[in-house]
């Protein structure tokens, strides 16, 4: 029984001197045989998770266990094994070797592992058939479609019978007919003694998901009123890299916005003051947040939701990337 | 990795193509200099052994034979066949001079020799000297048996043709009787301008030095010290240009390759297979530039006017040091195989 645990996932790196979050304490598990769709937008960390899955990228914080073994953990030749037997990886831009066949691009994983040439190309051609390309086996892949390189990059992600499966943006570079036929494979693979991820921000795939992981939360549908926060002098409203669903309006005292830097320092960007409006790009665009906010002195902000802030300043889907005083009742 | 780089090799054919013709050029370059080289060694060695003698008698001050003209007269010849360790004595007279034949002028070395005496040589076409105007000359004169030519107005008929004799950088040797010689050099006075000995004389007669023939071929080599000093380093600066081609290739290929390395990895490959791969594809391309030079230099061989004597060894060591030119030119791949992150492979294309 194939059971992944994802736990407190954090990543961070510096960025153009900016720290950058793309994951920040991600959790969840995905069992036996499921279908597991990571949902999220562009920039949201799907490749990032992918990466620590693989084991190709060592995560700041936080764990991620495959049947029991703990991945971050791994160095050298258990990681080695690790990427070799447990993990199959399909790519988003397929990846395959132009200079070899697609058997040849089967077989390079079982090769490289020290497989012997026989049974490592028995075991291509099988896998090939299963995909149904049989008559594709001595094609390079500038002669084969889209949706054939994407089913022979399926075949070599499967050829060692891994435990885990991702699948990165697996419909990106196909038309809707080669999707249905990717679709169709990559529901297949999740079997019992298999787990399949695919990250994908593609809505269509998740009808087919067994469990569907939203990286970035949506928006609320129930609409909360706004609510009045004071904070005491220095204290952070939100930092850089959160996900955040609200919009704070100033009503009195300042508060300051900040980037911190990936040296530890921070660059300062603006005072907020009574009337002015921050926070609104990171639940609009449903990005992580670009820089953090802390009171300057005693601060009372009222929150919002976006869509409720929505409904109160009309104005801003035009004035959202530009900085204006709300305006008041007076 | 063997296998895929490999195809990689015969994917990329057309790019390694053209570094093979490159550094092949590069490589028939090195073996024709090396042959140059090797040719001014090769033809001093010739001609002082074709004289057949153990030493040379000359007046003090004189260098050595061929690169300066001393007198000494042949009555001086008694006197050294008595000197302990010789065994036999007899003159030459070695002089520099111009051939005409018809309206061409060639340099060449006369060497004159009594009819049947020390110095004689017996061709390998046609027969030795046996009389006035009579010579055999090395084919580089572009004569054959039985035609004439003149030197400094005296006629001679080609009798014996030789190949290999020439000195100076593809001068030929001509061979006349030492009556002839003497007639051009010393006006037809009884002197010689050496007097060479079967066995090394343990003295020397007063006012005359002794050399040895190893010490005639150092002293005939003088002169060209600074050419063959500058053909060889030539020679030297091609292995430099050659692994500058090669190494171009590998890494233009490198950077092309970057998103195959990153799936490489990501598939498990060690840093070191991938720069075992990029290693190999350099030493396939220097191996197979070594086969095509060596083929380019014996078809260019003859074109040259200088003589080209490409030693075997040359040839034996062209290989080898293929292997090692492709090894240092994959160095410059080694940071851009190794530093590769596999997270890479999860780019958009």
């Amino acid at each position: 029984m194939t059971e992944l645990v994802v736990s407190d996932l954090t990543v961070e790196y510096g960025s153009g001197g900016y720290v950058v979050r793309p994951l920040n304490h991600l959790s969840f598990v995905a069992h036996d045989g499921e279908l597991v769709v990571l949902l999220g937008p562009s920039g949201c960390g799907k490749t990032t998770l992918l990466s620590c899955l693989a084991g190709l990228l060592t995560p700041t914080s936080g764990s991620i266990t495959l049947d029991g073994l703990e991945v971050c953990g791994l160095s050298g030749r258990a990681l080695a094994d690790y990427r070799r037997s447990a993990v199959g990886v399909v790519f988003q831009a397929f990846n395959l070797l132009p200079s070899l066949t697609a058997q040849g691009n089967v077989v390079a994983p079982l090769r490289l592992a020290g497989v012997r040439r026989r049974p490592a190309n028995a075991r291509a051609v099988e896998l090939l058939e299963r995909v149904g390309l049989a008559e594709r086996l001595d094609h390079r892949p500038r002669a084969l479609s889209g949706g054939q390189q994407q089913r022979v990059a399926i075949a070599r992600a499967l050829v060692h019978d891994p435990r885990l499966v991702l699948a990165d943006e697996p419909t990106a570079h196909l038309d809707h007919v080669q999707v249905e036929g990717v679709l169709r494979l990559i529901r297949e693979l999740a079997e019992p003694g298999r787990l399949v991820l695919v990250a994908t921000h593609d809505d269509r795939v998740t009808h087919l998901a067994d469990r569907v992981v939203e990286l970035v939360p949506q928006e609320d549908s129930v609409d909360r009123e706004p609510e009045l926060i004071r904070l005491e002098p220095g204290q952070v409203l939100f930092r850089q890299g959160d996900r955040g669903e609200l919009v704070y309006v100033v009503e009195d005292g300042k508060v300051e916005i900040y980037r911190e830097l990936a040296d530890g320092g921070e660059e300062p960007l603006r005072i907020m003051g009574p009337g002015d409006y921050f926070g609104e790009l990171g639940p609009t665009l449903r990005l992580p947040r670009s820089a953090s906010a802390r009171a300057d002195g005693a601060v009372s902000v009222t929150s919002y939701t976006l869509r409720r802030f929505r409904r109160e300043y009309p104005g801003l889907a035009r004035d959202v990337l530009v900085d204006r005083a709300v305006p008041t009742g007076d | 990795m063997f296998a895929i780089t490999l195809r990689d090799l015969q994917f990329r054919s057309r790019q390694f193509l053209i570094a093979v013709l490159g550094a092949g050029l590069v490589f028939a370059m090195t073996l024709l200099l090396a042959g140059m080289a090797a040719s001014f060694y090769a033809e001093i060695n010739h001609t002082v052994r074709s004289v057949g003698v153990d030493a040379w008698v000359l007046p003090k001050g004189t260098t050595g034979p061929f690169t300066a003209v001393g007198s000494l007269p042949t009555s001086t010849v008694s006197a050294v066949s008595a000197l302990p360790g010789v065994r036999a004595a007899g003159p030459l007279a070695i002089t520099p001079e111009a051939a005409q034949d018809g309206t061409r002028y060639v340099r060449v070395t006369m060497i004159g020799a009594p009819v049947g005496g020390l110095g004689t040589l017996t061709p390998s076409r046609g027969r030795p000297v046996s009389a006035d105007g009579q010579a055999v000359v090395d084919s580089r004169l572009h004569v054959g048996i039985g035609h004439p030519f003149t030197v400094s107005g005296q006629s001679f008929t080609v009798v014996g043709l030789v190949s290999g004799h020439t000195l100076n950088g593809g001068s030929p040797d001509v061979w006349i009787t030492l009556h002839d010689a003497q007639q051009l050099l010393f006006g037809g006075r009884p002197l010689a301008t050496a007097i060479v000995t079967k066995g090394v004389p343990t003295a020397s007669p007063t006012g005359y030095e002794v050399l040895t023939s190893t010490a005639v071929r150092q002293d005939t080599l003088r002169p060209m010290q600074s050419a063959v000093q500058s053909v060889d380093n030539s020679r030297k600066f091609m292995w430099v240009v050659a692994a500058v081609i090669v190494a171009a290739l590998v890494y233009v290929s490198a950077l092309q390759r970057v998103r195959d390395f990153a799936v490489l990895k990501a598939m498990g490959a060690s840093s070191r297979s991938l720069f075992g791969g990029v290693a190999l594809q350099a030493v396939v391309v220097t191996l197979a530039a070594a086969l095509l030079g060596g083929l380019i230099a014996n078809l260019l061989k003859p074109l040259y006017p200088l003589p080209v004597a490409i030693p075997f060894s040359a040839f034996l060591l062209l290989p080898v040091s293929a292997v090692v030119v492709g090894i240092f030119a994959s160095l410059v791949a080694l940071r851009r195989a190794i530093s590769v992150d596999p997270a890479l492979a999860f780019g958009a294309a």
